[in-house]
């Protein structure tokens, strides 16, 4: 190297002549020639260290001795594969897992969306559940949206845009399609621009035009490079496709879907044809404009300009753009970036532990070593190069794994979470998976360095006296407390699941088939589908094997629920802000046929349509919330009227009358939602000329009981659909519980995640308590030895392994309780029926790692048990 | 003797052993040993701890090209390595060891009582 080689020859050389020389003169004084060579010897001191130092003046002697320090680790880890091999598998899983997880936040939360100045880009939404009549929780209205666009100073944009499913037809016939309906700005604000074609613009408002994302035109019009000017019908129109979004767009929500862009059709007052809070809004900020000034500025204009007395009392929320996209999944992500930490952390306390006693018995080396002269650094530089070689060679092979985990995620996630299309490892990633490997292998070669200091300094070798050493019965417990928080996690996960799927539906969800129509035109009478919905039902009811069929509009599980979430005026009982309740419009047998529990009173019957007044049902929610300790049959309910609403700003002005009450049942598609207050109302009953009756008729959704196998109820089901409404869509047609299952998919998957992280770390704990129970019985062997030749038993020298190895479990186990205390705090919103500090759970997990910690204790405790006095005492 | 005790002597006087051994090479070439004689005649300090930190000054001033050396044969037969001043070594020497004289002086005018004496 550098020609080092030669020149340290030379300088040996240089030394031996000098010393020559030396030896000359003290003979010539009269010294005897063996003393004379002594003599010269000892006046030049340490021929090493001089050698040593003058390299060291050349320089990059670090660079040489690091390049023989890894030749030299290679050679002595190859000597030891077992040890390596298991070194290197903790290491790649620990490393490998977290290499994964900072990949897939780095690509999903992390790297700006593929948009122009994507961090300019903001969601604008109502802070607070919006009182009146609204699409979603977090909408606004269309007005609003251009009152902003307008009136405010601090956007350079603001588009709105809201999304809905419809039968749509394009070149592969009719499909059900997810649609956007965009104000014109959409694509500008975004700054996103066509890969064929044009995009909506300004001018487009009233346009039949469409724009289709790369999914809709590869699926739906055949990747065809000609479709531009293609024709799609949607509710019997005629849209221009005039272009299609580049591959990598996926609009808020949209992940993966063939979606196609609408103008939002507006009428003169700016409202969209349901007059409804419909819209999500996105806004471009101006260059300067902070968040705060831009949400002020919102603000004002709310106040100032807003519609309805709810919208000048709307609280504005306003957050990245980012965050719409991908705000669901970042806690999620975060929870398992901290698994794989805490996985890594076992990993690495592992590889401390191993490399402690693998230092252990290198000891004479080391000694001899520093006999020869190199300094406590140089040791620890070998030891460190060692260290990190190894960590280097984990991190690579663990880069591989997470090569191969993430491309795994993108296949099965790409078209299911946002983002994840994009994942991949970046460059960033692999450098900071690389220093976190080398700061691991620094870390593991401290304490061993300590250990080997202190045995050097020492005067003698001591060989024969048993070393204690608190460190890596610390690390074990260490372990196990960290895989007790890992395994408690995933026990309160399954204690989830499990409530999860006890949950009390409310209703009977056997046999049930779910089925959701359209008409095919959405500008059909609203009265026309009610009568052929209506119509359909009956039908539904007469065929053979069919037990009950009820439309509602709102059915668990379904995609496809309507209901309007009204702020309600309770007879006898005085109005506050924030009262209000869902309300969803059912057919008549309603009760009857879901199994549905009637607590009080009746259900409704077929001539309460034609009584006049409007019958109601209200839940058990309804009746905690807004009339308890009192009668609830015969109370008036009616939406409630802000001071400036006139008659058209509610639903309807007629009064509602409770005439029952019914159970709770599981709203929405999850099954742990708290449940609110429902109001149920007879779907004839709805008054025509409001203005929710063209949204409620616009589909329907059955629920169809019947004893009959699931396939051959859904070909019955599609036969009379055909024969009797043919200008009906289905949407969706689906055993209810098959839904049921999905809704808990995504629980499921995390359960499998969490649980895959802490079967590992019991593996690796396993390992970890085995090792320093191996290695102190190794230690022992002297001391356990002369025990018995006192007169200890077998069972006693195995009764001293077992009391360590329980020690450093019970040390784990005490603040692995109080760590999976917090965790389970941390995860508690993803917890149903079960509390953070779980009684079953962590007594469950406590057994395990005993379980566990016992067999791994049990081949050491055997060696312990027999271990030959006699060959202790010949060795002496 | 451990490495670490060698290494803070040899700090200390790493400054002195250069001058030495440039003036040492100022009145010709030499080898090691002959340096570290001569070195040794005129302090008892500077090598107490052995000639082998000879060694790494000499380095030192190679690498510096205060010195070059080169191969020969010693007085008594023996190829041996000497070491001789460069020009830039001698205006180096010249330099410090006139900064060294200026502050000798000045300690001297200092402590003219007290050094009365030696001479």
């Amino acid at each position: 190297m550098f020609g080092f080689k030669n020149r340290r020859k030379q300088l040996l050389q240089e030394i031996e002549t000098h010393i020559e020389i030396e030896t000359q003169q003290n003979i010539e004084t009269g010294m005897p020639p063996e003393q004379a060579r002594y003599a010269a010897k000892r006046k030049f001191g340490n021929v090493l260290v001089a050698v040593e130092q003058s390299r060291s003046v050349w320089g990059a002697l670090w660079l040489e001795n690091l390049l023989r320090d890894i030749r030299y680790a290679a050679r002595s880890l190859s000597a030891v594969p077992g040890y390596t091999a298991t070194l290197l598998c903790t290491l790649a899983l620990g490393l490998g897992c977290v290499t994964a997880m900072l990949a897939i936040i780095q690509s999903v939360l992390l790297l700006p969306v593929d948009l122009p100045h994507p961090g300019r880009l903001v969601h604008i939404y109502a802070e607070d559940e919006p009182e009146g009549t609204s699409a979603s929780p977090h909408a606004l209205s269309y007005e609003a949206i251009d009152a902003l666009r307008r009136e405010t100073s601090s956007f350079a944009g603001v588009s709105g845009y809201n999304t809905m499913v419809l039968p749509v037809q394009a070149a592969d016939g009719v499909r059900v399609n997810p649609l956007m309906e965009v104000t014109p700005g959409f694509f500008q604000t975004l700054g996103v621009s066509a890969r064929f074609g044009r995009l909506i613009g300004p001018d487009d408002g009233k346009a039949q035009v469409a724009v289709v994302s790369e999914e809709f035109w590869r699926e739906r019009l055949n990747g065809d490079p000609k479709a531009i000017g293609a024709p799609i019908t949607i509710s019997g129109k005629l849209w221009t496709v005039i272009g299609i979004l580049p591959a990598g767009f996926h609009a808020p929500g949209m992940t993966g879907a063939p979606v196609a862009f609408l103008p939002v059709s507006t009428d003169s007052l700016g409202q969209d044809v349901f007059k409804i809070e419909s819209a999500a809004v996105i806004a471009r900020l101006k260059d300067g404009a902070s968040m705060q000034q831009a949400r002020a500025d919102a603000q004002s204009v709310f106040a100032h300009s807003g519609h309805t007395y709810a919208e000048q009392h709307r609280q504005l929320g306003m957050r990245s753009y980012q965050e719409l996209v991908t705000g669901d999944i970042q806690r999620p992500l975060f929870a398992l970036l901290g698994a794989s930490l805490v996985l890594l952390l076992i990993a690495s306390a592992n590889a401390v532990n191993l490399e402690i006693g693998r230092t252990a018995s290198r000891m004479p080396e080391m000694s001899v070593r520093s006999a020869l002269g190199a300094g406590f650094g140089r040791l620890m530089q070998q030891l460190v190069t060692e260290n990190v070689l190894v960590s280097l060679l984990g991190a690579a092979l663990g880069g591989g794994l997470a090569i191969v985990a993430v491309s795994a995620a993108r296949h099965a996630y790409a078209g299911k979470y946002p983002r994840f299309d994009e994942l991949a490892i970046h460059p960033l990633v692999l450098c900071a998976a690389c220093i976190l490997a080398v700061l691991l292998g620094i870390f593991a070669s401290v304490a061993p360095a300590l250990n080997v200091r202190r045995h050097t300094m020492g005067r003698l070798a001591v060989r024969s006296t048993t070393r204690k050493s608190r460190l890596p019965g610390l690390l074990v417990a260490a372990q196990v407390g960290l895989t007790c928080v890992l395994l408690v996690t995933s026990g309160l996960f399954v204690r989830t699941l499990r409530s999860l799927e006890n949950v009390e539906l409310g209703f009977d969800p056997r046999g049930i088939t779910t089925l959701v129509l359209m008409p095919e035109n959405q500008r059909q009478d609203p009265q026309l589908s009610r009568d052929i919905e209506t119509r359909l039902l009956h039908r539904f009811e007469a065929l053979p094997g069919v037990q009950s069929a009820t439309m509602q509009s709102e059915i668990p599980f379904s995609n496809y629920n309507m209901s309007l979430h009204g702020t309600t005026d309770v007879a006898g009982r005085p109005y506050k802000k924030g009262d209000s309740a869902y309300y969803s419009f059912v057919s008549t047998n309603f009760v009857k046929a879901s199994g549905i529990r009637l607590l009080k009173g009746r259900g409704f019957l077929p001539g309460d349509e034609s009584s006049g007044g409007i019958v109601a049902l209200v839940n058990e929610a309804f009746v905690r919330i807004y009339l308890s300790g009192r009668q609830p049959i015969g109370v008036t309910l009616r939406f409630h009227r802000d001071p400036g609403d006139t008659d058209a700003d509610l639903p309807f002005t007629q009064p509602m009358t409770v005439v029952g009450v019914v159970q709770n049942e599981v709203q929405g598609a999850d099954l742990g939602a708290p449940y609110e207050p429902m109001v149920y109302l007879d779907h004839l009953a709805l008054p025509e000329t409001s203005f929710l009756s063209a949204v409620f008729s616009m589909s329907g959704q059955y629920a169809v009981r019947s004893a009959l196998p699931e396939t051959a109820v859904a070909s019955e089901l599609r036969a009379v659909v055909k024969q009797d409404a043919p200008t009906m869509v289905e949407m969706s047609l689906n055993p209810m519980e098959e839904q049921i299952s999905q809704s808990l998919g995504q629980r499921r998957l995390a359960l499998r995640l969490v649980a895959g992280f802490g079967i590992v770390a019991l593996i690796l704990s396993a390992v970890g308590i085995y090792g320093v129970l191996a290695y102190s019985v190794t230690l022992r062997r002297r001391e356990i030895g002369i025990r018995m030749a006192l007169g200890s038993s077998r069972g006693k020298a195995a009764g001293l392994v077992a009391s360590q190895a329980g020690r450093m479990v019970l040390v784990g186990l005490a603040f692995g309780i109080t760590g999976a205390w917090a965790a389970g705090h941390a995860v508690r919103s993803f917890l149903f029926g079960v509390k953070a500090l779980d009684a079953v759970t962590l007594s469950a997990t406590a057994a395990l790692l005993l379980l566990v910690s016992a067999a791994a204790a049990f081949v050491p405790a055997m060696r312990a048990a027999r271990v030959d006095p006699l060959e202790t005492l010949r060795a002496e | 003797m451990s490495t670490r005790k060698i290494n803070d002597q040899l700090d200390l006087m790493k400054g002195t052993l250069d001058l030495l051994v440039l003036q040492t090479l100022a009145g010709g070439r030499a080898h090691g040993h002959a340096i570290a004689c001569s070195i040794e005649r005129r302090s008892d300090e500077v090598l107490q701890i052995g000639h082998g930190s000879l060694y790494p000054a000499l380095q030192r001033l190679l690498k510096l090209g205060l010195i070059t050396a080169e191969d020969g044969i010693s007085e008594n037969n023996r190829k041996a390595r000497f070491y001789r001043l460069t020009t830039r070594g001698r205006k180096y020497l010249f330099a410090e060891a006139s900064k060294w004289q200026r502050f000798s002086n000045a300690i001297a005018r200092i402590l003219v009582p007290v050094v009365e004496e030696s001479s």
